[in-house]
């Protein structure tokens, strides 16, 4: 996982030469204006104007480095606070929906149970096209009854109160067996899965029935995204210290940019109706919230979707990224 | 360190036979239903870890059983077993509360050590005092 394809959120750990850069920005400055008070003050002739010049270059550089790290940091900041929002947004809607679904089940429940008492009055009528009729018409109530309980089990799902219990975990094979779940879908539609895991990475305190629950939804969602021949890449890497990092990317149409900010809401989807009751993604963002992490959705330079979840790798993680006053 | 309890359910009569007489030699205390119904009133009586449900059974579907276990039992752990692997299948599942999803045919020691991991689950929780009584 490149730090250029990191999309927004917490940024992953700097590189080595973002963490030169890191060090000539926090003493650059004051040693390019140290350098060039000398200079100024003491050197006399060509060789003071060659210090001068090479500590205002050194200046110019590190508040340049400067300038790019605080835009950075604040959009960090724009886009924790976001999803500390969606969190909290979340939070409330989940509490409502969950007593909403509370509410419709018994009826639905009701529902179903008579349909199920009217399929066995329907089998003791004669045959004839009355009686297939009748059974076309009970068909699709039960087909309906179980799309709305569908829908009550996403709205429960929202606000699910098990705490999440911790094992460690080895993320790659994690992925991998949700990969394998989500292949046969895959070939079905001729895409391709990608995978890149790297090497040698520590194992993660975490969930691991919940976050399965997580990658198979991201997946299926980028298989369903992309066009016959296409491909998802899923990807496993290291991200900030203490911190790990699951990718799933794929080459479809991405994201509409005005869809982003809305992508996490309970009941909003692409889809056409009937077919996803659009609460997959935010009963992710609800899981991967109690776990302890992060999940973003980004449009890859490239094109296609790009979502992240970002995992401390134990319980008390260290604060992710660097931080701008360190 | 008392034998991790498992049940296994599934409506093929050879697998299960198999099934008991492999783990049963790996140290493992392993029950056996034919199917849904049969599952649910054996672990009425009987204490269990682990589960490990077959996805697709004639009578009750396997996901139904799943719901209802994890309704009457919610400190037993589930793992699914699947001939096909189905992401929708899949998905419904771990929505469910399955612990895991595995594909048949699978290797005894890797079924093992999922079925090791979700009794550590089971255990974890139960010493975390997170799941109600």
């Amino acid at each position: 996982m490149s730090p250029q394809s990191r999309p927004g959120g917490r940024p992953g750990p700097a590189s080595a030469a973002a963490g030169g850069a890191h060090l000539a920005a926090q003493w650059g400055l004051p040693l390019g204006v140290l350098l060039g008070a000398l200079a100024a003050a003491r050197l006399p002739g060509a060789g003071g104007a060659l210090a001068a010049g090479a500590a205002a270059l050194l200046a110019a550089f590190t508040v340049h480095r400067l300038r790019l790290r605080i835009r950075a940091a604040s959009q960090e900041r724009g886009s924790l606070s976001e999803q500390l929002v969606q969190s909290q947004k979340l939070a409330v809607l989940g509490e409502l929906s969950s007593g909403i679904a509370h509410e419709i089940n018994t009826p639905l429940a009701v529902i179903g149970q008579e349909a199920e008492l009217l399929r066995a009055d329907l089998e003791t009528l004669e045959h004839g096209p009355a009686r297939e009729a009748l059974g076309r018409r009970l068909d699709s109530i039960e087909a309906q009854v179980r799309r709305c309980g569908d829908i009550t089990h996403g709205m429960l799902q929202l606000v699910r109160k098990a705490a999440p219990v911790l094992q460690p975990v080895v993320l790659a094979q994690l992925c991998e067996d949700m990969a394998l779940l989500a292949e046969r879908e895959a070939r079905r539609r001729e895409v391709r899965i990608v995978r890149r895991y790297a090497p040698g990475l520590p194992e993660t305190l975490t969930d691991p029935p919940q976050l399965k629950q997580v990658v198979l939804n991201l997946l299926v969602n980028a298989v369903q995204a992309v066009r016959p021949g296409g491909r998802v890449e899923l990807a496993v890497g290291p991200g900030a210290p203490g911190w790990s990092e699951i990718q799933v990317r794929d080459d479809g149409p991405g994201i509409p940019e005005e869809n982003l900010s809305r992508i996490f809401n309970p009941f909003f989807t692409t889809k056409p109706p009937g077919q996803g009751t659009g609460l997959g993604l935010s009963v992710c963002l609800g899981i991967v919230d109690r776990l302890g992490g992060t999940l973003g959705a980004a449009n890859a330079p490239g094109g296609g979707a790009v979502f992240t979840v970002r995992l401390p790798e134990g319980a008390n993680p260290p604060e992710p990224g660097p931080a701008l006053a360190r | 360190m008392d034998p991790i309890k498992v049940l296994v359910v599934d409506d093929e009569p050879d697998f299960v036979q198999l099934f008991v007489k492999r783990f049963a030699k790996r140290n493992l205390d392993v029950v056996s239903a034919p199917g849904g119904r049969e599952a649910l009133e054996l672990l009425r009586a009987t204490p269990v870890d682990v589960v490990v449900l077959d996805v697709r059974m004639p009578g009750m579907d396997g996901l139904e059983v799943l719901r209802e276990i994890k309704r009457r039992h919610p400190l037993i752990e589930v793992i699914m077993l699947t001939g096909h692997g189905s992401a929708e299948s899949g998905l419904r599942g771990m929505s469910l509360g399955a612990y895991d999803y595995v594909m048949k045919p699978f290797h005894i020691d890797d079924l093992l050590e999922r079925i090791r991991k979700a009794w550590d689950h089971a255990r974890r929780r139960r010493a975390d005092g997170e799941a109600p009584a």
